[in-house]
Parts: C-alpha cells; structure tokens; sequence
C-alpha cells in the first residue's frame, strides 16, 4: 500500500500542477519562441505539396505547394515569420531532431521512417498513387514538443474542415 | 465452461470435491472468464490511445500479459478432471504448476523487456510525442483520452482480485491466488501510466519513463515471485498454505492423527502438494513392533482421507524406526 500511496500523491501533485500554464507544455518551448517569431520550416521537394519554383534559389527561398501554403497560413495565425530552409528529408530530418528547424515538410504520409527523429501530425490530407495506395500525410514536428504539436493539429484539422 | 455447470460429481482427478468447494470452483470459473472479457476491453481501449507514451506501453503490456493467468487457470481446471490413466498414474494436477510457470516466465521476460527498454529510452532523452485527437469534430489532446481510459480500467480489477482472493483459499489453487494478486495491485500501474502521461503534459518528458520503469518493475517483481513459487511447487517443497504463507497445517494434522492410534507409536508424513490435491506418504511405526492387521491400516487410511478433501492419494508404510534419509528435519512433533 505504501508504494500505492506515493504514486497517488505524484498524481495528485501532477494534477494540482497543471492547474497552472499551459496544458500540455513544450520541453523546450518551440511554441512559445515560435509565436510573434520565426518559424524555421525545413521543406523537401515533392510533388504538389511542396514545389520550389525555377529561379528562386537565391536566398531568401520562395516554396509553394498545397503543404507550403498551409505552413504560410499557420506562421500567419501564430503572428509568425517563415523561414525556408531547402533540403533533402534525411538532411531536413537531422537538422529538426537536433533542434535546427520546427517543422519539416515534404508530401510525406504516417508511414513515414522517419518516426525516430520527429514527431508526426495527425494525417490531414489523402492522397492515391498510381498503385492505387492510399497515403495520409502528415509534418514532421519536433519530438516531444506537444503544446505545439497540439497547436499545429488543431490548425491542420480547421483547414480540413473547410478546403 | 459448460462442462463445470453441468452439476454432477465434480472432480479433481479421482478426488470428488465437496460442495463447498464445487462452488467456489464454478464461481472462480465465472470470474475468470469475467476477468478475460474485462480485460478484452481494456487492452483494445488502451491499444486505441496508445499513442507514444512508454508508460501507456508499458500499461498495455501488463493487460494483455494479465490474459494468462486467467487462461492458464481455465485450462488446468479442465485438464486436472481427467482420471489418472496407466501413463500418468499420479493423474493430471500438475498441470496446474506447469500452467502457473509458463505464466511466470512470461511475466519475467517481458518485465525485464519494458524495464530495460524503458531504461534506454530515459537514457536517450527520447521526448514522448502525443498529439492531438479528432473527437466529436474538435480536437483535443490525446493525453486526456489516455489518462481517462487509464483511469476507467483501474478500479474493477481491483474488486475481482478481491473475490477470487476468497476462492483461491478456499481452493487451494496457487495460480488464482497469483491472478487475484496482480489483480489486486493492478490500480497502481493504472495511476503510474496517468501520471507518466500527465508529466508529459506538464513537458516533464522524463516522467513518462519514470512510470514506465515503475511499471515494468511490478511486471518483473510479479514475474519473479511467481517462478520462484512455481518452480518450488514443482520441485516438490513441501505443501503450504494457498499464500505459500507457511506450512499447510494438515501436516501436523495427519501426523498427531496417526500418533494418536492405539496400535502406532510414531508416525511422520511427507506430503507433495500436486496443485489442489495432496499426495501424501506416512511412515507409521507400530508399537511393540507387532505388524498391524490390514483392516487397522485400511481404517486409519479411510479416516486421513475423511480429515481433508485435499487428501485422497495417501500411501501409509509400516516401519521399524522412522526412516530419517526420507523426512529431514526435526524428529517430534515437528510437521516438517
């Protein structure tokens, strides 16, 4: 029973806890650096979703694409700035574990092997291939980093809402 | 199931069982297959809002390991019914011990999978990810919905561990005393799985590894302590009580019965606790060393097999002096 009531203090002090700030929180508090800030999105040529149009690799970078646009309007509604960093997934999915970038994109679905490195939103879109294989694509958010997480899925599920 | 609520002799091998305990087989019966739909409920609820919480694993992990005590309980008590045969004179008890050790090691393997995976996850500082779940057309974090489920399933197994507590004695069965057990303590994993998850929310990633490692200690203490009691029951130790509290008083019982008779001087048993039934083994020295009459052995056999239900194959052996090589440990009056 002893080890019983330990827990059920951690409990009750996790609870009483949370009654304070923001719930769920960031570890590292992208959310709250992002917002009235700069959102680093690294984006990964794909199709439709993310395109870099001919001529704009001087910097500043210019994306465009369904998922570019939607990253546009998310910065718009955090009050934030984009800022683009081109690159392959593997380099893009390095520089976002290690803390280099907030958001990664690039037409990639929820079977994405990247799930050791990031975290995924929840699938907002559906797309078919030529195979006829349905694929449900997500972003690529830092590890860990919930309160934002939450905060991107809550955009991504309003948009879907209404296309 | 069928089977048992067929009414009727009810046996364990050629031991009929008493009403008492006829009941308290078929309640036990119930109660187990209750606990498997319980828990086919929790572990799908559970699985749906898995998410990536270590703690949450670890949580399910133990849910679906909780499937095999109640199963290898329901499987033993159709096995222990067949009559002993020519290949297994001693009958099928022991299939009670071998259900109880395969559940035991199990338990074991995958406690010290989650703690060591749980470990490294800390280690490596991997931050949990939950996001956010569509419900009812508007999103909310997904930590909520696991700390609800966690909270749901938590209390009822509390309350079958409690009545299958009661049954176990009166059965004698060691692999429900088990279940009834980790029932019993299953509460906490529940609370340690909602606080890892609350931690997250609080971006306190390490807590969910914290309630992880506590989880999948309980797994593997749990796992431990039932393959020691497992292997000792089949190593033959001596029978003891349903907890494995102390020594089964029927021991002292059988051996001051046999003492007490006229034509005995001393008299010592060894007893194998076979699962629900006991083989027991008395050596009785008769007094002036004047053989007994076989209706004398044959009514001193009847009245030890009368004192308990538990008894029923029991051997008695006339001897000069009691053989110490067979029945270490104090000579007199001791049950050992």
């Amino acid at each position: 029973m002893r080890r019983g009531n330990i827990l059920a203090f951690m409990l009750a002090a996790l609870l009483a806890l949370s009654g304070c700030g923001a719930y769920p929180a960031d570890p590292e508090g992208t959310l709250d650096r992002v917002r009235g800030g700069t959102l680093r999105v690294g984006a990964s040529p794909n199709g439709d979703w993310v395109r870099i149009p001919a001529g704009s690799d001087t910097s500043p970078v210019r994306v465009e694409g369904i998922e570019a646009n939607l990253v546009e309007r998310f910065a718009q509604q955090l009050g934030a700035g984009v800022e683009w960093v081109v690159g392959t997934e593997q380099g893009l999915a390095e520089e976002l574990k290690h803390g280099g970038l907030d958001l990664v994109i690039g037409g990639l679905d929820d079977k994405t092997p990247w799930v050791s490195h990031a975290g995924l939103t929840r699938p907002y879109a559906e797309s078919k291939d030529q195979r006829g294989n349905l694929h449900k694509h997500v972003m690529l958010v830092p590890l860990g980093e919930n309160a934002f997480l939450l905060e991107l899925d809550k955009f991504l599920l309003e948009e879907k809402k209404q296309p | 199931m069928t089977g048992l609520s067929s009414g009727g002799a009810l046996r364990f091998g050629h031991t009929e069982l008493p009403a008492e305990q006829r009941e308290a087989l078929r309640k036990a019966v119930k109660l187990e297959w209750a606990t498997m739909g319980f828990l086919a409920i929790t572990t799908t609820l559970v699985f749906l809002v898995l998410g990536n919480s270590q703690a949450m694993k670890a949580a399910w992990i133990e849910d679906l390991l909780s499937f095999l005590p109640p199963l290898s309980f329901l499987l033993a008590t159709r096995i222990i019914r067949k009559l002993p045969s020519e290949d297994h004179p001693y009958g099928y008890h022991r299939s009670t011990g071998v259900a109880h050790l395969v559940a035991a090691v199990a338990l074991t393997a995958m406690g010290a999978y989650l703690l060591v995976e749980s470990g490294l996850g800390l280690l490596k500082a991997e931050h949990p990810t939950i996001g956010g779940i569509e419900l009812f057309g508007s999103t909310i974090w997904l930590g909520w919905l696991m700390m609800g489920v966690m909270l749901l399933t938590a209390a009822p197994p509390v309350f079958l561990g409690r009545a299958k507590m009661k049954l176990a004695k009166k059965l004698h069965d060691k692999v429900l005393y088990a279940d009834a057990d980790m029932n019993k303590a299953d509460w906490m994993t529940a609370v340690a799985a909602v606080a890892g998850v609350a931690g997250i929310g609080l971006g306190l990633w390490w807590a969910d590894y914290a309630a992880a490692l506590v989880i999948s200690a309980s797994i593997l203490h749990d796992g431990i302590r039932n393959t020691r009691a497992a292997v000792s029951a089949l190593m033959d130790k001596r029978a003891m009580t349903y907890d494995d509290s102390e020594p089964h008083p029927l021991g002292r019982q059988l051996d001051a019965y046999l003492r007490g008779l006229p034509w005995t001087e001393d008299a010592r048993s060894r007893i194998r606790d076979e699962g629900h039934v006991f083989h027991v083994e008395s050596f009785v020295v008769p007094a002036g060393g004047s053989m007994p009459g076989l209706e004398q052995l044959e009514q001193a056999r009847e009245a030890c097999i009368a004192m308990d239900w538990k008894v029923q194959d029991m051997v008695i052996v006339p001897v000069s002096e009691l053989p110490n090589e067979f029945l270490p440990g104090p000579t007199s009056g001791g049950e050992r």
